[in-house]
């Protein structure tokens, strides 16, 4: 079958989960027979390939893929391929397409909206003749990579786990859990409320590495978790103590960290 | 060497002081709350005392001390006493009040709308083009809705058996969604299954490895639900061969709610441990004091 024209359009499908492929798939076939699907992938790298190989008119991408998000695939696909993104209930997702022109579709695709998007597509296709979207789809989708970016709690490039070899295994301890840090000689000491651990790490390395509001260095050789710390005592010979909860030992504060705790 | 000898008698004159200033203290907050007559009764002993050991002044010394003490700090200590002692019982209602609020924090995170609506689309649409996996998904639901909505949780719902079924019926229900990508393996042995088990833990568990060890893999991978007893030591470990810990990424109100819960319920005698897995993946593994049946 064609369309006015003679050419028969073609479209991808991706989508990390079957089932959602397999309705997509069948929903095509009764709003739009005459469009052939000549691809289908299970994640965005995949999508990349397969769109590159194939170049299909329409790429129908999920948004959340393994591998490659479905946005980062349109960015490589938008220039040879119309771009129709399906997604799950999201509202940042929703808004940011709410604001642009591209073409959405709630998942799971409903066949009156599936039958609208495409009508729409099969206009702008025949207006467009062969010159797809330029400049302005890209901008688009660069936005909204930022959006959802954005939502996602990106990781603060701090330490967040520390390792820790127990016996054959690598223990992974998470910086919530640790009191303090100790510099040994060779190693440093992971304190945490119930265990104490020997890692390779320097303290020097960990105070780099470590997010400077989560851990305090309060002497030479120890860094402490701020969150745990109990009191600030002066014992006999007048040096600055800490007592940390859910640990009966003290530290040092050394002279020149003490002005950390001079509000206290 | 004299310096050393010079600090160790240092270290013991300090030593001395505090264990002196601390028996002081204690004799303090006894005079402070001590009844009169028994004030008086201990110094007619005093006196019969220093009287046979010839030392009367000894007696009157300790008679006007006590005396001064009990007079002049004897309201104030007892009231700072009194109030040390509902600071006590504060406390413990305020850990009973933590651990309330992280058991809610606990339930209300169970059913994430987000899973509730997925599946229910994937219900919908396997009723047009599968059937009968419809209908399994659509049985496996109700089984897990049955067992994480709190109005509906059964009574036995703290055994390690229902907290392993409630986790079958989640990974039956990602298994329809992800196909060959979940592989499951559950390593629960019979006699476990009534061991006492916290609910909601495992769930976790289970929930992160797929969302950040399996989901994000493109081939996917195995989950391993396994538990046993060591010593008196009750192990559940969910294990993972997918992407493994993001070292910059926090851990997450997940794992933090399980770790307050164990050390509010357990204290000490309880954990989460945290591995990685040489090959890739990692390991959640709860620890916590082994008990055959919950107490009737």
């Amino acid at each position: 079958m064609s369309t006015q024209d003679g050419r028969v359009f073609t479209a991808m499908i991706a989508d990390d989960e079957a089932p959602m492929r397999d309705l997509l798939r069948s929903r095509l076939q009764t709003v739009w027979p005459e469009l052939r699907i000549v691809a289908e992938a299970s994640n965005g790298v995949e999508a990349v390939a397969l769109g590159e190989q194939h170049q299909p008119d329409i790429a129908f991408l999920d948004i959340r893929m393994p591998g490659m998000s479905g946005i980062e695939a349109a960015r490589r696909l938008y220039a040879r391929s119309h771009i129709v993104f399906a997604t799950a209930y999201d509202q940042y997702a929703l808004d940011a397409f709410e604001q642009g022109a591209l073409d959405y579709l709630l998942k799971p695709v409903s066949a009156d909206r599936l039958a609208t998007t495409c009508a729409r597509l099969r206009t702008r296709m025949r207006m467009q003749a062969q010159a797809p979207a330029g400049e302005d789809i890209g901008e688009q989708l660069a936005r909204l990579t930022q959006l959802l970016e954005k939502k996602a709690p990106a990781p603060t490039g701090y330490l967040r786990w520390i390792q820790a070899q127990v016996g054959s295994n690598l223990r992974m301890i998470s910086t919530r859990e640790v009191l303090f840090f100790q510099s040994d000689e060779k190693y440093t000491r992971v304190q945490t409320a119930g265990a104490e651990y020997l890692i390779r790490k320097t303290l020097k390395e960990l105070l780099e590495e470590l997010d400077p509001d989560e851990f305090w260095r309060i002497h030479r050789s120890t860094l402490v978790r701020v969150d745990a710390i109990a009191e600030v005592t002066r014992d006999l010979r007048g040096r600055h103590m800490l007592r940390l909860r859910n640990y009966a030992g003290e530290l040092e504060i050394s002279r020149n960290h003490t002005y950390l705790f001079q509000q206290m | 060497m004299r310096a050393s000898q010079i600090n160790r008698a240092l270290d013991f004159l300090r030593d001395a002081f505090r264990e002196a200033s601390k028996l002081w203290w204690r004799f303090f907050d006894w005079v402070a709350v001590v009844e009169w007559r028994q004030l008086m009764l201990t110094w007619l002993f005093v006196f019969i005392f220093c009287g046979l050991v010839r030392t009367p002044e000894l007696g009157v010394w300790f008679l006007f001390i006590s005396l001064a003490v009990k007079v002049l700090a004897g309201g104030k200590r007892r009231a700072e006493l009194m109030a040390k002692e509902a600071t006590v019982k504060a406390d413990v209602a305020n850990l009973e009040r933590r651990l309330m609020e992280a058991q809610m924090a606990a339930l209300q995170a169970q059913v994430e709308p987000h899973f509730l609506f997925n599946t229910l689309a994937l219900i919908g649409q396997l009723i047009e083009t599968d059937p009968p996996e419809a209908a399994r998904v659509h049985a496996h639901l109700i089984e897990y809705l049955r067992s994480t909505l709190p109005q509906m949780r059964a009574r036995d719902g703290g055994t390690l058996g229902k907290q392993v079924e409630l986790s079958r019926a989640y990974l039956s229900i990602m298994q329809a969604r992800m196909k060959e990508r979940l592989q499951v393996r559950f390593e629960v042995p019979m006699y476990l299954h009534s061991a006492p088990f916290p609910p909601m833990m495992l769930q976790t568990l289970i929930e992160n490895s797929i969302k950040h060890g399996l989901e994000p893999k493109i081939e996917g991978g195995t989950v391993t639900v396994r538990a046993f007893v060591a010593g008196a030591i009750l192990h559940v470990e969910v294990c993972d061969d997918g992407a493994g810990i993001d070292l910059h990424a926090d851990e997450g109100v997940g794992l933090a709610n399980i770790r307050e819960r164990l050390q509010l319920l357990y204290g000490l005698d309880a954990e989460l441990i945290m591995h990685a897995i040489p090959e890739g993946g990692a390991c959640a593994t709860i620890r916590l004091p082994y008990k055959m049946m919950e107490d009737a």
